[in-house]
């Protein structure tokens, strides 16, 4: 493809003769140039390689700039048609063709096209700076262009190629070298001088310049740890002219060892991979460079770099067929042609439905997490209510402890006392059976008594489990109202029952409920006696609410409660007491609300609190 | 004649033990329910009496029937028997006066010792007044001039100065003098002060000198 281009002598008369009318028709202003370029290569139209260059400028062109700009396109055909002859029709053709159409800058890819340019454009466009791209340096060095030319230089080495030949043959001894005879192709002419250094330990078998048919048999027989490098070729040998690409297809079929290109399109034609120049980088790098110029910049302020084209890049087809182990390759090695996995194909797909999946996993563990840890939670809360339930029910039987004492005390009196007249009755001598008998069944009835004090006592205390049982809610406030009923009297304090006529069956734990009737009541008592009302006197009543509730309240004649504080009241550790925790009502109400019911504080018109709790009532079977 | 002792207790069962060991030890019981009722019939303090009563009974409380029995002058010895004694309603039954303050269940002999100790205090506090009363009837029958006489020879006077005093002659005096002894019962000097002091007539002043004509 790079072919050295023939000279083109006789141009120099041309060049003479229309020097002074050209003049006029070349654009003077540099400032303001013409939004259009014109791009020459040394390749006819079908070479995909310069196809690719040419795409690759087009799209940087268009990308790149804001308004449009004209792109004409010169394929020169150097590594074909050559000579004097062609370069002075060529300058007419072009004279011609681009009379009316001013260019703003030239763009030459390849090292003869550049050569080319810098003869016509002396002639045809003295003032339109060039860019050229795909130039080897040492071409820059034997041109040695004006400064208004400018451009990317590119350098392939025979290095990359043995770096490209180790990684895909392991223990590599032998490379077999096809493609036009290197001294022919001006972009490969230094291999020969880089052979000593970059492929020193290993065979160099030259299969240059071979016609196609001879190195088919060739490449077929090569020894084990060969690789074969194949620079460039523009024919078969039988006299047809082909673009290397379509060359390389005519023999790497035959070839019984992976071969190391250097251009992208080689790729797919047998090729294995290598240091490939991409075509499309070289265009979008000139692309670049002719823009700066047309947005003003001066060719001659735009240094000679080396474009940055060649990549690492292998067919994944012949790396399998090869049996490569792909971790060997380059590092940032492209592996193109893989067949696209279920991943690729449907990566959205699978991302989403993943994501739905995990996304559900993570809500249903979280679920059964935050499940869990309630049922904790509540498990451990009921534990924690009846500990505090028990505390509190101790606290309560301390402060009741005197009329405990006193309720104890009253039935064990009466018994020393009927056990001591029985003994003073016997000693005396013939005692009155009667009177023994009478004595005797006193003695059973205040032992009964006592046992009854103690049993209400431990049932106050037990720290059972909650048990949930039907029960009579007005059994359970007489129960309290008989047990608080000494307490109360001690204190001159009334307490009286208002209970419903039916029974009130309603599901919960006894003690519990006890334990709230005997905080309200005792609360009560505190307030009436703190209060200087005259009047002491608690009211307990039990009310059918509307078929489906039971209501429980225990009114006093204290002072009440100050409007602000109706809820505070349960709050815990609120109290107004100068001792106890304040925890009473706080458990009253957990214990209520653990029942299903709801408790509140009133004040009621006729002065005091009253509390009141709702429960729901079973059902009659 | 036998001791009586007013049980007052709103637990039956309790009150009717302890009227029962009561009687059986000799005494004569009255049972009362409430502190109301006690008051309704308020006992005559005739013979040898005490009352038990129950610290903590509805309505009118042990200490307040305490009180309301020493505004009415009753003077019968209290002696309080509770279920539970805390320390508030002890020392305030003491201060009011209780005779004695007991925790039930109480011994049989303890609760004896207690009545027994009480009546016969009330008994000596009795009899005591009673002695009083008789002397207080003796001085009462004495002329004013007799009276003026005896307050002046108790306080150790002459008859020369209490003639002086009362502005009449040595020889009346004696007269007068003798008279009182004869009315008051006494037979010397001695009686006659002893008797003053007992009734409490030398604390005063000395009572201003009237002219009796």
């Amino acid at each position: 493809m790079l072919g050295g281009g023939g000279s083109v002598r006789h141009c120099w008369r041309l060049v003479v003769v229309l020097v002074a009318w050209l003049v006029a028709s070349v654009s003077p202003a540099a400032e303001s140039r013409p939004r259009s370029i014109l791009v020459f290569d040394q390749s006819d139209v079908r070479s995909p390689f310069y196809q690719a260059i040419f795409s690759g400028l087009r799209n940087a062109m268009v990308s790149g700039s804001t308004s449009p700009i004209s792109i004409y396109a010169e394929n020169l055909d150097l590594s074909r048609f050559a000579g004097a002859a062609y370069a002075e029709s060529l300058q007419d053709h072009l004279r011609i063709k681009y009379r009316d159409r001013p260019i703003g800058a030239i763009v030459a890819i390849g090292s003869a096209t550049l050569e080319q340019v810098l003869r016509q454009r002396a002639i045809l466009w003295p003032d339109v700076p060039v860019v050229f791209a795909m130039v080897d340096e040492p071409a820059i060095a034997r041109l040695r262009p004006p400064s208004d030319v400018t451009g990317l230089t590119m350098q392939l080495s025979l290095r990359d190629m043995m770096i490209a030949a180790r990684a895909v043959v392991p223990g590599l001894r032998t490379v077999a070298l096809t493609g036009d005879v290197l001294a022919s192709q001006t972009a490969y002419r230094h291999f020969a001088d880089e052979i000593p250094t970059a492929a020193a330990d290993v065979d160099v078998m030259n299969l240059t310049g071979l016609p196609v048919a001879e190195l088919r048999k060739r490449v077929a027989a090569l020894p084990d740890h060969t690789a074969i490098l194949y620079t460039a070729m523009y024919s078969d040998g039988a006299g047809t002219f082909l673009p290397p690409a379509d060359a390389l297809a005519l023999f790497s079929d035959a070839a019984n060892r992976p071969i190391v290109i250097t251009a992208e399109t080689f790729l797919g034609r047998g090729g294995t991979g290598g240091f490939v120049m991409v075509p499309s980088l070289i265009g979008e790098g000139a692309a670049r460079l002719a823009l700066r110029i047309l947005g003003g910049e001066k060719a001659s302020d735009i240094p000679i770099a080396r474009g940055d084209v060649i990549r690492p890049i292998f067919d994944w087809r012949e790396l399998v067929r090869w049996n490569v182990n792909q971790t060997r390759l380059p590092a940032g090695s492209e592996i193109r042609f893989r067949p696209a996995t279920a991943w690729d194909q449907y990566r959205s797909q699978i991302v989403v439905i993943v994501t739905v999946v995990l996304l559900q996993a993570a809500l249903i563990t979280l679920l059964i997490y935050e499940q869990r840890r309630r049922r904790t939670a509540e498990t451990e809360a009921r534990n924690r209510m009846a500990e505090l339930a028990h505390l509190n029910r101790q606290a309560t039987a301390g402060e009741l402890s005197a009329s405990i004492a006193h309720e104890l005390n009253q039935p064990l009196g009466a018994m020393l006392n009927n056990i001591e007249t029985a003994e003073l009755m016997l000693d005396a001598g013939s005692p009155k059976l009667a009177e023994v008998k009478e004595i005797l069944s006193d003695l059973k009835r205040d032992n009964q008594r006592a046992s009854e004090v103690i049993r209400r006592l431990r049932r106050l205390l037990s720290k059972s489990a909650i048990e949930a049982q039907e029960i009579d809610l007005n059994d359970t406030v007489r129960e309290v109202f008989e047990f608080l009923s000494t307490q109360a009297s001690a204190r001159a304090i009334t307490l009286n029952n208002r209970l419903a006529p039916q029974m009130l069956r309603v599901r919960g734990d006894r003690i519990q409920l006890q334990q709230v009737i005997v905080n309200l009541v005792v609360n009560g008592m505190e307030a009436v006696v703190d209060g200087a009302n005259g009047d002491r006197k608690i009211t307990g009543r039990t009310a059918l609410l509307n078929g489906a509730s039971v209501e429980l309240s225990i009114g006093d004649s204290g002072p009440g409660i100050p409007l602000g504080r109706l809820k505070e009241v349960f709050d815990p550790f609120f109290t107004t007491k100068s001792h106890g925790m304040g925890i009473g009502l706080s458990i009253a109400r957990t214990i209520v609300e653990a029942h299903g019911g709801r408790i509140w504080a009133e004040n009621q018109t006729s002065g005091g609190a009253v509390f009141r709790m709702s429960l729901p009532l079973v059902q009659a079977h | 004649m036998p001791k009586l002792v007013h049980v007052v207790d709103d637990d039956a069962s309790f009150r009717n033990s302890v009227g029962r060991l009561l009687r059986a030890c000799g005494y004569d019981v009255a049972v009362y329910e409430s502190a109301e009722e006690l008051l309704q019939q308020l006992p005559e303090a005739a013979g040898p009496s005490c009352i038990l009563l129950d610290v903590r009974i509805p309505g009118v409380s042990g200490p307040e029937l305490q009180d309301r029995l020493a505004r009415l002058g009753s003077t019968l010895p209290i002696v309080f028997l509770t279920g539970h004694g805390d320390i508030e309603t002890s020392v305030q039954a003491i201060k009011a006066g209780a005779e004695d303050f007991l925790t039930k269940p109480v011994a049989k002999d303890k609760l004896l010792d207690a009545i027994e100790r009480a009546i016969a205090r009330h008994q000596a506090a009795r009899e005591q007044h009673d002695r009083l009363n008789t002397l207080r009837a003796k001085v009462a029958r004495l002329t004013p001039r007799e009276r003026q006489v005896f307050d002046l020879v108790v306080r150790g006077r002459m008859n020369k100065q209490i003639a002086h005093e009362l502005g009449t002659t040595e020889r009346t005096v004696k007269a007068h003098r003798q008279r009182v002894m004869e009315k008051l019962q006494v037979e010397s000097l001695a009686q006659l002060v002893s008797m003053a002091e007992r009734l409490d007539a030398l604390s005063a002043a000395t009572p201003p000198v009237q002219p009796v004509e």
